[in-house]
Formats: structure tokens, sequence, C-alpha cells
């Protein structure tokens, strides 16, 4: 059963299967323990320069954010076009609550995080009852965050405005020395990366993959739709928020663009794209592949908007399902022969 | 207040017109195209150039306006085609996402090329007084080109056998298709008359206020928001939703600023959706 949801290919335009459902333990562990070795790695070759490490952290933030989205819309087709303003909730509400209500660190990041994750669960509870469909969803989620990124431009009192929140907590802590920054994220990213994975293994994920496959089957199966799709936006937003809070506690400076839907949501769903819509490492070769590109371009400025979206046509139109799906479906096949 | 009032219609009516060509390609294509504020961007960009080779600025205007359908036409027989391809939601979803590149491809290229370019026509002669409150004179010209514009569209679909056609797939596309009519051929030319709409908002919108080479997602968010308050696929919604919302736009922008005045834009093209999913004039699916 599980292997024919695996290879039922392609049922939507765009992403659309949830890959291979693995079911052992072990093929949980080894890939999650694959990548937290090499990314644990990382800091040994580019510690010494401040700004590679900079750039690697700011690749880990945009491997959670890929993964919370991934869950939302990879695993439930909800189109989410709000990444960069929950993770916002989680940086701009862990700031504030840290610098200006005066609460520990810890506080404040847990009390934003489980705001994101709120606001999640309350978009998609409005998304599932109002029956929106992905476009509606898409077009609320756009609207909700262009109206939070004006709001921040808008409260420029509390926020900072357009020249942003430099955060005064945490600043002689480690949170701000060189290395330690990476190694939080990492352990954010994989942490991102079992919930996700436990939720596929799990009777959820058997739930996830049956409505994306399609709805009203699921529906007829006896899938609470409604209920998992909500499950779903709460624990991706909490993910979003989460690694929006720490990033601005790590970085010591958030602005509106740091989650400005052209900064992050394009790019998450590029890098998403790139590497699997609802695989399971998609998100994690993606943000690598993006990262790396990123700075072998930063040369050539603003032509690499013009690049990413040349990349991004020609992703939709060719591999509309990402690179790890695309490359493990035809080694499979192979194999079978 | 009677001048934001004013500021307010002129700018509604644009707005109105910018949201038509949006709401056509929705309604008679299932494609939402968030490159429609780019396609604008170029029609403006084009004109310039056209200005500082020496065209008149009518004959500029007229060459920027082609390009925008000339940028319609480019994407329909090109990256749309595989969108094409796909039915309902799926369509949809790949036409926002392949537009979306298409976005990126233009800005990135704008901005790289051209980062400093800006399209301001200025309309010669001092204020024109309108109810005591003195008006640009390029505002009262954008508004007259704007007004004529939409009288033409209206005329176009209600009277001409072609405009009927391209309304009957609307309504329905089965339907059309038994009597002969080629929802491809309609779509086409929605597209050539989307991209022209647009560059004749970025147009007639420099009259006003300068239009540069970063507006493009601007103005794609605010032909969205009109349009989902007017309704998907209404030409009548949008015109009316653009005239009120500019007027909201207008008058919150000058009581409690400009981003908070957006902020309440958004909203209320939120609310719409949660309370009228087909917005306020739309046709229910």
């Amino acid at each position: 059963m599980i292997e024919r949801f695996g290879d039922a290919s392609g049922t939507s335009a765009v992403g659309g299967v949830e890959g291979h459902a693995p079911r052992s333990l072990a093929r949980l562990v080894v890939p999650v323990l694959g990548v937290g070795v090499v990314l644990s790695l990382v800091p040994l070759w580019l510690g010494d320069s401040r700004v590679m490490m900079g750039i690697a952290v700011v690749g880990l933030t945009f491997a959670a954010y890929a993964i919370g989205f991934n869950l939302i819309f990879g695993s439930t087709g909800q189109l989410f076009l709000c990444v960069g303003a929950l993770a916002g909730i989680g940086g701009y509400g862990g700031a504030i609550l840290a610098d200006v209500v005066g609460l520990p660190i810890v506080v404040s990041v847990a009390a934003a995080t489980a705001a994101a994750s709120l606001v999640g669960g309350i978009l998609s509870w409005v998304a599932v009852h109002r029956s929106l469909g992905v476009i509606f969803t898409g077009i609320v989620t756009l609207v909700f965050a262009l109206t939070f990124e004006n709001l921040l431009l808008g409260l420029g009192g509390l926020t900072g405005g357009e020249s942003g929140f430099f955060l005064e907590a945490g600043r002689d802590t480690f949170l701000r020395r060189q290395i330690p920054p990476y190694y939080l994220m990492l352990g954010l990213v994989l942490a991102a990366l079992v919930v996700h994975g436990q939720l596929r293994r799990s009777r959820v994920g058997w739930a996830f993959r049956a409505l994306r496959d399609d709805e009203v089957a699921a529906e007829l199966a006896g899938v609470d739709v409604a209920r998992h799709r909500i499950l779903a936006a709460v624990v991706g937003s909490a993910i979003l928020g989460l690694a929006g809070a720490l990033y601005a506690f790590t970085e010591g400076r958030i602005s509106p663009t740091t989650f400005g839907f052209a900064e992050v949501d394009v790019v998450v769903l590029v890098m998403l794209a790139f590497g699997g819509i609802g695989s399971l490492l998609g998100p994690i070769l993606g943000a690598a592949t993006f990262t790396v590109i990123d700075e072998l371009l930063v040369e050539v400025g603003q032509l690499r908007v013009f690049l990413y979206g040349a990349l991004v046509i020609a992703l939709f139109l060719g591999i509309p399902r990402g690179v790890i799906p695309t490359v493990t479906d035809h080694l499979r096949r192979r194999r079978g022969r | 207040m009677i001048a934001s009032i004013l500021d307010g219609i002129v700018f509604g009516l644009q707005l109105g017109l910018l949201a038509t060509g949006l709401s056509l390609m929705y309604g008679l294509g299932g494609i939402l195209n968030l490159a429609y504020g780019q396609m604008a961007v170029v029609s403006a960009v084009v004109t310039v150039f056209a200005i500082d080779a020496g065209l008149p600025v009518p004959v500029a205007a007229v060459v920027g306006l082609a390009t925008g359908a000339l940028v319609g036409l480019v994407l329909d027989l090109t990256v749309l085609r595989p969108v094409y391809a796909q039915r309902g939601e799926a369509r949809v979803l790949l036409s926002l996402l392949v537009s979306l590149g298409v976005a990126l491809m233009i800005d990135g290229f704008l901005n790289w090329r051209y980062p400093l370019k800006g399209l301001s026509i200025r309309i010669a002669g001092g204020p024109v007084e309108i109810l005591g409150e003195p008006m640009l004179r390029g505002s009262l010209v954008a508004s007259g080109i704007t007004i004529v514009a939409m009288g033409a569209l209206l005329a176009f679909f209600r009277f001409t056998t072609l405009g009927r056609a391209v309304r009957s797939v609307i309504e329905d596309e089965q339907g059309a298709r038994l009597v002969g009519i080629d929802p491809r051929k309609m779509l086409r030319l929605i597209l050539v008359l989307s991209g022209a709409i647009a560059g004749l908002v970025a147009i007639t919108r420099s009259m006003v206020t300068p239009v540069d080479v970063t507006a493009g997602f601007g103005i794609t968010v605010f032909a969205l928001i009109v349009t989902v308050v007017g309704g998907l696929g209404s030409v009548a919604g949008a015109l009316a939703a653009g005239i009120v919302l500019g007027v909201v736009n207008a008058i919150a922008a000058t009581k409690i600023g400009t981003f908070m005045s957006l902020v309440i834009l958004l909203v209320v093209a939120a609310g719409t959706i949660l309370v009228r999913p087909a917005g306020l004039l739309g046709v229910e699916e």
C-alpha cells in the first residue's frame, strides 16, 4: 500500500507527490544523521571567516524555513505565501518581548514561536473552513504577508521601521559569537527534519499523502482533512517562527526585508521547487545549493534575480517535482528493471 | 479632504482599469499573472527610450503601449503554453509560479541594466481648479484617457461580436466551444489586451507620479487587491472597486500614512475573500 503511494507519480502539476514513505526508523535516522555530520563539519572549513559563517547561518535559517514551508505546502497542499511573515512574527515578536518588554530570551523565543504557530494555525483554520482552495489560500496568505510587512513599516516607533530593529538582548552572549549560532541553527534544522520525518512515518503522514493525492477520496476513507491541514500549519509555522526568532537573536539586527515576501518567500519557493516539494531532504538540498549559488553570483548583482526567475520557470515547467524525487524515482525504476 | 478625494478618484480610475486586465486573464483563462506589474514597467521603460530617441511623447506612448501588448503576446506564445495544458486549479497554480519567474526575470534585468530609468511625463500648463482645489493638469489628462479607455473596453465587450465572444468564454467555456469560438484565441487576445492595458496605466500614471523600474511588484499587488475586491473575472466589478479603493487609499494615506493605508486596503481584500470569495460584484462559480 505504502509502496503504491510512493510510486503514484504526479497527480498535480506542481510538486504534488509526497515522496516515498520511509516507514522504518533507519530510513529517517540515516539521512538526518548524514546531513548532521556533513553540515557540522562546515565550521572546520569556513570557521575562520566571520562573513562566511554569517552566510552559513543564513543558509541554515533558510533550510529551516524550507522545511516548515515543505510541511505546510508539500505535505498538505496549503500554499502559504507568508513564510517570511510567520518567521517575522518569531523574529520581531522575540525581539520586542526581550528588548521592549524585558522578558528573558528563552521565554521571548518560546512566546514568539507560539505566536507564529497560532497565527499559522488560524490562517489554516480559516482557509479550511472557508474552503478556500490552493489559489485563494495563496492570495489570502500573500495579503497577510504584505499586511505584516506594511505594519512593520507603519509601526516604526515599535519596530524601528525601515532602518530595522537592533537587538540589545543577547549581545554579550554566545548568540553573537562566530561559531555557536551555526550549531544552534543546525540543531534547529535537524530537529525540524526529525519532526517532519516522524510525522511522515506515522499515521499522520499516511493521512497527509492521502489528502494530497485526492482530498475527496481521503475524506471518504475517514481522514479528517481539516484537522490534518491545521496540524501541518501549526507545526510548520512553529518551525518558521522559531527559525525567525533564533535568527533575530544571533544576527542582532532585523528589518522588514529580513522577512520580506521577495526576500524570503520567493527564495524558499525556489529552494523547495529545486530540492523537491514534499521530499524530506529537498529543503536541505535546495537551501545548500542556493546558498552556494547566491555566493557565487554575488558579483553579478541584480542579474542574479534575472537568473532566479529563469530558473523558477525552468524548474516548474521542466522538473516540477524537484531534483530529489526525480532522481530517486529514476534510480528506483532502473533498479526495478 | 476634497483634494484627497479627487486624487483618490484619479488613482482609483487607474486602479480600476489596471485590475480589469488581471481580472480578464483570470476569469477567461485561469491565469493568475504575477508579472502583470512588470508588463506595465516594461511599457514605461520602452516609452522612456522612445522619448529619449526623440519621438514625440504621444508617439512614444503608443510605442510603449504596443510593447505591453507584445509582452502579453510573447508570454502567451512561450511560457504560458505548458500552463494551458493544465486544467482548473493546477493551471492557476502553475500560472502563478511561472509568472512569478517572469516577474523576477524582468525585474532583475531592468534593475541590472537600467536601475535608474523611470518614466515621468510632464503635461504642460498650470494646475486647473476643480471644486475649488488646484489639480495637476497631468491628473486630468490621465483621468480623461483612462475614462475613454474604460468606455472603449466596456463598449468592446458589450457591442462587438469579438467582445461578446470573449465574454461567452468567461461565462461558459464549453458552450462557447460548441458555437465555434476557440477559447485559446480569445485567451491570446486577452493577454495582448491586458498587456496594452498595463502599458496604458503605466503611461497615464507617469503623468501624475514617476513610474520607475522597481514599481512592478507594487503595481501587481494593487491590481490583485482591486481584482479580489471587485471579483475575479468581472470587468464592471474591477472598475467599481478601483474607484472605491482609490478614494479610501487617498484619504487614509493623508490621515494615517501610506503604509497604514495599504494595510487597510489589504485587510479589505482579505475580508472580501473570506466573506464573499467571488468578490463584491463577481460571478459565483
